[in-house]
This record gives C-alpha cells, structure tokens and sequence, in this order.
C-alpha cells in the first residue's frame, strides 16, 4: 500500500491510474477549519462533495469564515478543481495550496463555468401527444414531398426520353446488371418456395372436399396474378431501393452531390434517371422469371403431392389460366419499380450530414417501398376486378 | 520523493526500434523516439513519410512489424482499457466524434463509462472541458453534423480531454482552420500543457504551430528519424529539413515564434 502511495504523491495528475487502485479522500479536523487528505480527482469526487456538503450543512456560520486547508491534498485533477473552484466561490477560504496546484486551479476557477443549457424535458404523457402530433405532421410532409418528387422523376425520366442522346447508357446497364441480373439466384428460389408453400396449404385444405386436384388451378393462377409480382418487389425494394438510399446518401454527406451540381451536372439526370428506368426495365423481366420458377415450383409440388406428371401439369396450368392472369402480374411491375426507385432516390437525397443519417434514411426508405408496393397492390385488386379482368 | 525524480528522468513513452511495413513497402525502419513528461513534440516529415502511422503505432492502434512501444512504463498493449483511457487523450485528423451523440454526450462517454458520478456532477464536468477548449456550453447541445470544422476540432479536443489524460496525440490540429482560430488552439495547447502538465505529441505541417509551441520536433525522413530541438534543426545541413525551416513560408511562421517567445 504505502508503496503505491508514493506513486500519486507528486504531480498533480500521477495519482490517476484508475482500475490499478483506488485513490482515496478524506477529510479531517472540525469546526471551521477543515483538512483534506488524499486525492481529489474525478474517482474520488462523488465522496469529496458527500463529505463536504455534510460539513457546510452541519453549521450555522457563515460560509465566508469558513477555511479548507490543502496542505495534505496530494493529487488534483481538472472536476477536482471544479468542486474546490465552487466552494470558493461560496466564500469558503482555501488555504496551503501547493504550487502545483495553484496553476491548475487559477486555470478552472478563471473560466466562466456556465451550466449545460438545459434541455426541456416533458411529461410523459404530453411525450405522447407531442410525439403523435409530430408524426402526423411529419407523415403530411412525406406525402407532399413523394408526391413533389414523384413529379420531377417524371418529368425527368419524360425529358430522357424524348432526348435520349442524355440517356447515361453504361450507367443504365451497369444498374440493369446490379439490380436485375445478380437478383435472379435469390428471386427464383424465393418464387420456388412461395409456390410449394402455396401448394401444401392447397392440398391440405382442399383434400377434405375431394378437390385437391384444384391445388394447381390455384398455384398457377396466385403465381401469375399476385405472388409472383409481389415477392419480386419486395424483394428489389429490400435489395435495390436501400442500395439505391444508401449510395446516394453517401454521396450526399460527403458533399459529392453539391460538387455534380457546380459542374452544372444534375443529381436528378445523372444519378436518379438510369436507376429509376433500369429498374422499370428489369423489375417486369424479375417477374417474368419469377412467375417461371412459380410454375416450376408448382410442378415439384404435383409431382410429389398429387402425382400428376410434369406433362400433365403443363396441360392442366394451360387449362387453369389464360393471357390476362399473365397480363394482371406483370402490368404492375412497372408501377412497382417506378415507386420502388423514387423512394429509394429520394431517401438518398434527403439524407444530412451524417452517416448515421444514411443509415436512417435507408431503413424509411425500405420500410416505405414495401408499404407502398402492398398498398398499390391492393388498388390494383380493386380496380382490376372491377375491370373484369 | 524518488518517485517524483523518476518520473522526471524517465520519458513517459518510449518507442524503441519500430519497424512498420506495408506488404513491400517499409515505412518505418528501426526508429526510436523518447518523449518526456511535460514535453511538447512535433512530427514533421513530408506527405506520405508515416506520421500518421507512426502516431497509430504509438497509442497502440497499429500493430508495428518489429519494435516495442513503452507508455508509461508499459507496453502499449497490454495496458488495461480504463487505465488507457486515463492515460492517453486522441484528437483525431477529423474529429471522430460520434454523430448519434450530443457534444455534451460525447465528452461524457467516457465519464459514464469509466467513473459512477451523478449525471448533473458529469454535466458539469463536461461543460467545464468544453470552456478548457474554447467552446461555450451553449454548444453542448448540438450534435457533430451541427459544428463548423473549428468547433468541431474545438469539441474533439475537450472529448479528448474528458479524462485529463496525462499524454495527448493530436492529429493536425490546425489543418482546415482558419490562421485566427489555429493561433487559438496553438495558444491551448501551451496552456494545457503548462497548467495541467500534460505532454503533448503533435503531428503538424503546421509551421506556426511547430515554431511557436513544440520543444523538440522529430522529423521523418527516408524510413528513418531525427529529433533534436528546433534551433539544432535550424542548422541541419539535411536538404528537406533545410528547405522545410527555411524556405518561403517559414519566415512568417518564424516572426511568429519570436513573437510568442518574447511574451512568454
Ligand atoms: N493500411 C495501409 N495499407 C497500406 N499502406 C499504407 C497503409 N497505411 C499507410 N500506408 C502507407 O504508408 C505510407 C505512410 O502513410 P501515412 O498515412 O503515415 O503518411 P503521412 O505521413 O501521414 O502523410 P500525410 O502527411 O499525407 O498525411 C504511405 O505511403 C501509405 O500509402
Ligand atoms: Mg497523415
């Protein structure tokens, strides 16, 4: 113990070896006069101001004849000088201050120590309204910026291709390869599986009324007419839309898109055009693939459920369907993809600052894609039953 | 008593025969370098000479190839998490303050990690450091996207500082800033260093700040080191030391050190 003792006598700022021991305070004498012992740092200052507040509250002197003596003080640290700087200012006297002290407190006791401002804290209950108004207030503002957003795509995209000699065509493809071609391994199995999952249920339920037989009316038609679009835009949206955030985003906090528009060039023509029309070309041709494999899934499930073969399987789906369940799928996947990119661009945008705020901004825009995406679905369900198709 | 006179002999690091290689590329052979409690010193050298390797090597990020780093009497490495965190203070080159965190809360992240002070007690603290940088606690609230590039060296500074660390790496301190800050934060820096003993390693092109506040300055040149004070540099016959104290801007920076020497 004394061995490690003599380490903190010494410099101010030796005593501060935390975890390898605990420095200790105390206080000593009574009355007016006071002695500290020990060391004072930011390890010893929970008990320092316990010891010294029950001192100043025990008598009824004025503060002012009040001393602290710090003769024995043998280690200090800048919170240390803090404290001592405020019972100085309650007019308590310090006295037998070391040399190496002294710089170290003329420093802390001749700033201003102004408190942290303080920041309003709220009941919870009005936490709750407070949150809820902001939420709507801030969902209205989403809605006008997709819909203001939505437009100059558009226009965009309409100007593209009326002038197509500003059509980036390397960075249309190199999107067509990101999003399209390297989603097809994960698309297919994704479409393989929903179809068996379709089928079991098919089976089990329909056995009861002799009607499993139907299982394959229903796997073709709910690959064509819903699954198949479905899952290939959650999909994209989950892989393509965050990717599309997280890019632009990036490009964003690091001030890359103001530097594109000083060179006169326009983030809306360079970066959001070719991904909003490469995904509107590969997202119809995902879900064509998809719709494939739907059918190839459904073909395993026959086989190994129903023993139908696969020859009369594909005259049976030939039976099930015809042009405009195909049709129904694939007209909205464009809708999806447009909806899909501008979200996803958009977000990228939006994002300040930092990269924290990238990450936000990526997980809104995938959370809203694929709400979006189910959402337009539903008002196509509508309104192609109303159609009659 | 002995302990106080060794503390004063010994330096408080010491790195010895570093060796540091980048596949074929040796950046650093065999240097050595001692710094002393209470001392201020400079890495200088040329773009791409491994000052900031050097740096991340001595505070223990980088692992060298060959060669050991001594804090304090310990090898970097093996010294314990809350015991570095008291020893050793980082302003890094961009400020790498946590973006999810109020300045305020950056300071006292390591306060709350480290010590069980009430949270008013650690709010204090905080905006007493932030006032040691030069920043008013007005600023405490904002968050790092929210500062100018000298507020935000300024909140680096007193992160760096939450735990009055007895050694302190600064990565280009003044780089960005304009010259009225820099002088500013050149000024803090003697101040720290005098007031609150703490050694400092800079590692600067900063001339002004090189002349006006490091005691000893080490040079890297060709893999290799050379430290000596400043007036023995002042002399060298090495072709780059010369042209870097003596060529065009240092003149300026040079009236300056008259300057601050004169007063101090
Ligand atoms: N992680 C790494 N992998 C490969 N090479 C590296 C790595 N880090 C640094 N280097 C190389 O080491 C050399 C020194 O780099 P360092 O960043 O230390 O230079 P510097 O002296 O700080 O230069 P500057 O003044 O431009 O910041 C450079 O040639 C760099 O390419
Ligand atoms: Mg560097």
């Amino acid at each position: 113990m004394s061995a490690s003792r003599s380490a903190l006598t010494g410099t101010q700022v030796s005593s501060k070896q935390a975890g390898t021991f605990s420095p200790t305070f105390a206080v000593s004498g009574e009355g007016d006069r006071l002695t500290v012992d020990g060391v004072l740092n930011i390890h010893t200052l929970a008990e320092a101001r316990d010891a010294l507040r029950h001192w100043l509250k025990q008598r009824k002197t004025a503060h002012a004849r009040r001393t602290l003596d710090l003769g024995n003080l043998s280690g200090l640290d800048t919170p240390g000088a803090l404290l001592l700087c405020g019972l100085q200012d309650k007019g308590i006297e310090l006295t037998g201050i070391r040399s190496e002290h002294k710089t170290l407190l003329d420093l802390v006791c001749g700033l201003e120590r102004k408190p942290l401002p303080k920041t309003e804290s709220v009941a919870r209950w009005r936490q709750l309204i407070v949150q809820v108004g902001r939420g709507t207030d801030s969902a209205w503002h989403d809605a006008l910026d997709i819909i203001t957003f939505v437009g100059r795509a558009a226009s965009a995209a309409s100007h593209a291709m009326i002038h197509p000699e500003t059509l980036r065509l390397s960075s249309i493809s190199r999107q067509v390869t990101e999003t399209g071609i390297n989603a097809l391994p994960i698309v297919g199995l994704l479409a393989v599986m929903i179809s068996i999952v379709i089928g079991y249920q098919g089976v089990v339920q329909m056995r009861s009324y002799g009607g499993e037989d139907f299982t394959i009316n229903l796997v073709a038609v709910s690959v064509l007419r819903e699954m198949g679009v479905l899952i290939t835009a959650i999909m994209v949206a989950g892989r393509s839309g965050s990717a599309f955030t997280a890019e632009i985003g990036v490009m964003k906090a690091r001030e890359e898109i103001d530097a594109l528009k000083v060179m006169g060039l326009e983030p809306m023509e360079m970066l959001v055009v070719p991904r909003l029309i490469a995904l509107v070309i590969t997202l119809p041709l995902l879900t064509f693939f998809s719709d494939i494999m739907g059918l190839l899934g459904g073909a395993v499930i026959s086989q190994s459920l129903l023993h139908v073969a696969p020859l009369q399987y594909v005259d049976r789906v030939h039976q099930a369907i015809d042009s405009s369940d195909l049709f129904v799928g694939l007209i909205k996947a464009p809708v999806f993809a447009f909806f899909i990119a501008v979200i996803g661009c958009m977000h990228g945008l939006r994002v300040r600052g930092s990269a924290e705020s990238v990450g936000r901004e990526t997980t809104r825009a995938v959370v809203k894609a694929i709400f979006l995406v189910i959402v337009l679905d539903a008002f196509f369900s509508i309104l192609f039953e109303n159609l009659d198709l | 008593m002995n302990s106080k006179t060794r503390q004063h002999n010994e330096p408080i690091l010491s790195a010895r025969n570093i060796v540091n290689r980048f596949g074929k590329q040796e950046v650093h052979d065999r240097i050595s370098l001692e710094v002393m409690p209470g001392e201020i010193m400079g890495i200088v050298g040329g773009s791409g000479s491994g000052k900031t390797v050097l740096l991340r090597t001595l505070t223990g990020l980088h692992r060298p190839n060959d060669g050991e780093v001594l804090l304090n009497g310990k090898p970097v490495g093996s010294i314990g998490q809350a015991e570095r965190a008291s020893l050793i203070g980082v302003l890094f080159q961009q400020g790498a303050l946590f973006s999810s965190l109020s300045v305020a809360q950056n300071i006292m992240l390591p306060m709350r990690e480290y010590t069980d002070l009430p949270v008013e007690e650690q709010e204090r603290i905080a905006a007493m450091k932030l006032e040691l940088a030069g920043l008013s606690p007005d600023s405490g609230v904002k968050f790092p996207s929210e500062l100018s590039g000298g507020m935000v060296k300024r909140a680096a500074l007193a992160r760096a500082l939450a735990l009055d660390p007895r050694v302190l790496f600064l990565d280009e301190p003044t780089s960005d800033l304009d010259p009225v800050t820099a002088s500013g934060i050149d000024a803090l820096i003697a101040q720290l260093n005098r007031d609150l003993g703490i050694t400092v390693i800079i590692v600067t092109h900063d001339l002004t700040t090189l002349f006006s506040v490091c005691h000893r300055l080490a040079v890297l040149i060709d893999r290799k080191i050379t430290v000596a004070t400043l007036d023995k540099l002042m002399r060298s016959g090495h072709p780059w030391i010369h042209e870097f104290l003596h060529g065009p801007r240092a003149h300026g920076a040079m009236s300056a050190r008259r300057q601050s020497h004169g007063n101090g």
